[in-house]
Parts: structure tokens; sequence; C-alpha cells
């Protein structure tokens, strides 16, 4: 068994769809015609966006995400080795800020914003091998 | 039947008999109730979106939860229906009745905790969306009983019952797993929400239950 996806529920698959590919330069895979599911060119495990109305069609009870209270217990990581630059284009094109890159005792640069549902991303520096 | 909380305008035609149509209006629903079927029986109905209560009963919303209006009686309250006597019945003719020019505008607040309700499966405490929307649980109670006839936290146990309900009917899961997963402290309290809102208990399924497609279609 391996992971395959990251879904998380959203109020509107397209536009967030849009967002991730101008705050985060990943691109779409694909919308589906019904605008209720997508994807994004993430490899191997891929970062897809559903409709929270498709939470209730599949009898899942959730919480849905929340910009004005707080993120839920979970976020998804991008990585890259221009920490700063992600960082500042995130919050440029919408992005709310939660905290500006720093380097961690282990040599990684960690930075965190929040996405317009309110979900929790991280953007980070690939974390280095011990030598 | 089981109640979900949302009134219906129904109207009830034999095709073997020429008496005229019965229409029927209920209230906001939370007991369940039995409909009898004769052969040559048609029914078209439309079921409000649950916020839309106050547009049919206005100020008498709350006092007609669980109420139902036949015949005669439901024409004396919905003028428009008796209209409907020598035509043919269709959905769209039903439409026509919905009083929509009085139809009161909806609080955005009731919408987003009916939205909300649905999402999480009725999990979601009335006062955690309370303080979402920065009012008192008191208050959205309030405004969910002028606008659906119901309080929020009844409303809420009838989604988190229908979601149970599915949960054991589809998702050949334990009675213990849905009474978990559907946000109940235990199988008892599982039990009595199935009597309040269905009329029986988990283990005792009925095998001819109807049950409402929330949200499939709106009106």
């Amino acid at each position: 068994m391996k992971l395959g996806y990251t879904i998380i529920y959203v109020a509107d698959v397209p536009a967030t769809i849009k967002f991730y590919e101008k705050a985060f330069g990943v691109q779409r895979r694909f919308i589906h015609d019904s605008k209720l599911y997508g994807e994004m060119e993430t490899g191997d495990t891929i970062l897809a966006f559903a409709d929270l109305d498709v939470s209730e069609m599949n009898g899942l009870a959730i919480v849905p995400n929340d910009p004005r209270g707080p993120a839920a217990a979970w976020e998804i990581c991008f990585v890259t080795e221009q920490v700063g630059e992600a960082y500042e284009r995130a919050i440029l094109k919408g992005c709310t800020p939660v905290a500006a890159p720093s380097e961690k005792p282990w040599g990684q640069i960690v930075s965190y914003v929040r996405d317009l549902n309110g979900c929790l991303v991280e953007i980070a520096s690939p974390v280095r091998a011990a030598t | 039947m089981l109640p979900d909380g949302r009134c219906d305008i129904i109207v009830r035609k034999n095709i073997h008999r020429s008496d005229p149509a019965i229409p029927v209006i209920t209230g906001p629903s939370t007991r369940a109730y039995t409909v009898n079927y004769e052969k040559g029986d048609q029914w078209h109905g439309i079921r409000l979106r649950p916020e839309h209560g106050a547009a049919l009963w206005r100020h008498g919303l709350v006092d007609a939860v669980d109420s139902v209006l036949r015949g005669q009686a439901a024409k004396a309250f919905l003028p428009a229906l008796a209209a409907l006597d020598d035509e043919p019945m269709s959905v769209h003719q039903l439409e026509r009745v919905i009083p929509t020019p009085a139809r009161p505008t909806v609080d955005h607040r009731v919408m987003w905790a009916i939205d909300n309700l649905h999402m999480s499966g009725g999990r979601l405490r009335v006062e955690h969306l309370a303080q979402r929307l920065s009012c008192t649980a008191r208050h959205l109670n309030r405004l969910c009983r002028q606008n659906i006839g119901l309080s929020a936290k009844t409303y809420a146990q009838l989604v988190q019952f229908h979601r149970t309900l599915r949960l054991i009917t589809e998702s050949d899961i334990s009675l213990a797993a849905a009474a978990f997963e559907g946000g109940y402290a235990d199988q008892a309290h599982l039990t009595r929400s199935f009597r309040r809102f269905g009329g029986f208990v988990p283990s005792e399924m009925p095998w001819e239950l109807s049950l409402p497609t929330l949200f499939q279609i709106q009106v």
C-alpha cells in the first residue's frame, strides 16, 4: 500500500485549483466536468480537491475548513530550494501569513501560510541527509 | 416516511377515481409517519428547503411542527392549491403555489448553519456554530426556529439521525461503530434517537423505510 492522494474538501474546487496554481506554482492535472473534483500535478502523491457537498454524498461527516477559525490539525508541505521566494509569492497571491521562513536547528528552512480556505500549508526546504 | 425537518406541499390523486386531488401541506417534520398507498395513487410533491419553512407558514411556523393540513384545510391555507383541481397534475404546477412573493429574506447565518450541520453530519455543536457566527447559541436557535421552525439543536439531531441511519443501512458496519462515527455517546443514545425520530430501534429496522434525499434537489 502507498499514499496515493491527499484530498481536501473545499467550497469551490475550480477557484481553489486556480489559487494553488497562482500561489504555489503547481499545475492542474484536470477538473472534472461536474466541477466537484480536481487534481494537481504533484507527482506520485496526488493533491486533489473535492467539493464539500461530495463529502455528504459519500456519507462522510467533516468539519469544513474555515479561514476565520483555527486551522485543522494537519497540513500539506511544499518542498523547494527557494523557500523565501515561494513564501513571498504565496502571500502576494492571497495566502495569509502564519510564519515567515526561519531556519530550524537541523538546517531546514521552514515557513507557514494558510490558503484561501484556511488550510495550513508549509513551504520548506528539503531535509538534508545527515553527514 | 422519516422526518427531515422540512415542509412539504403534496397533492394526491388516484387515476382510477374521478375524485378531485387531495392537497396536503406539512409543517416541519420531526416524527415518522405512515403513508397508506392505494392502487392508482399518484403523488406529486415539493419539499421545501428547511430555511424556507417560514415562507409557507409565516408566523405560525413553530406551531406547525409535525402538523398536517389535508383537503379543504390545505386549500383554505393556500388558496392557489384550489386552482389546481381541474388541471392534470405536475410538479411544475405545484411550483406555482409556493408563496414566493412573501418569501422572507433568510438570514445568511441560518443557511450557513444548515450547510455546516449537513457537512458535519449534525456533529458540530450549536455553541460552536454560534461562536463562528459571532452570536449566542440561544440567538442561533431562535433564528433557526423563525426560519426552519425547529431549533438548531433539533435540526442537528435530525441530520445526525439520517447520517447514522445511512451508515447502518449502506456502510456495512456494526451498530456500535455506527453509533461512534455518528457521534452518539453510546448505543443506548443511538437507540433513543432512532426511537424519537424513526419510531423504531436500530436493530429492528423496518424494511419499507422511505429515506428523504436531503439536498439532492433544490427548490
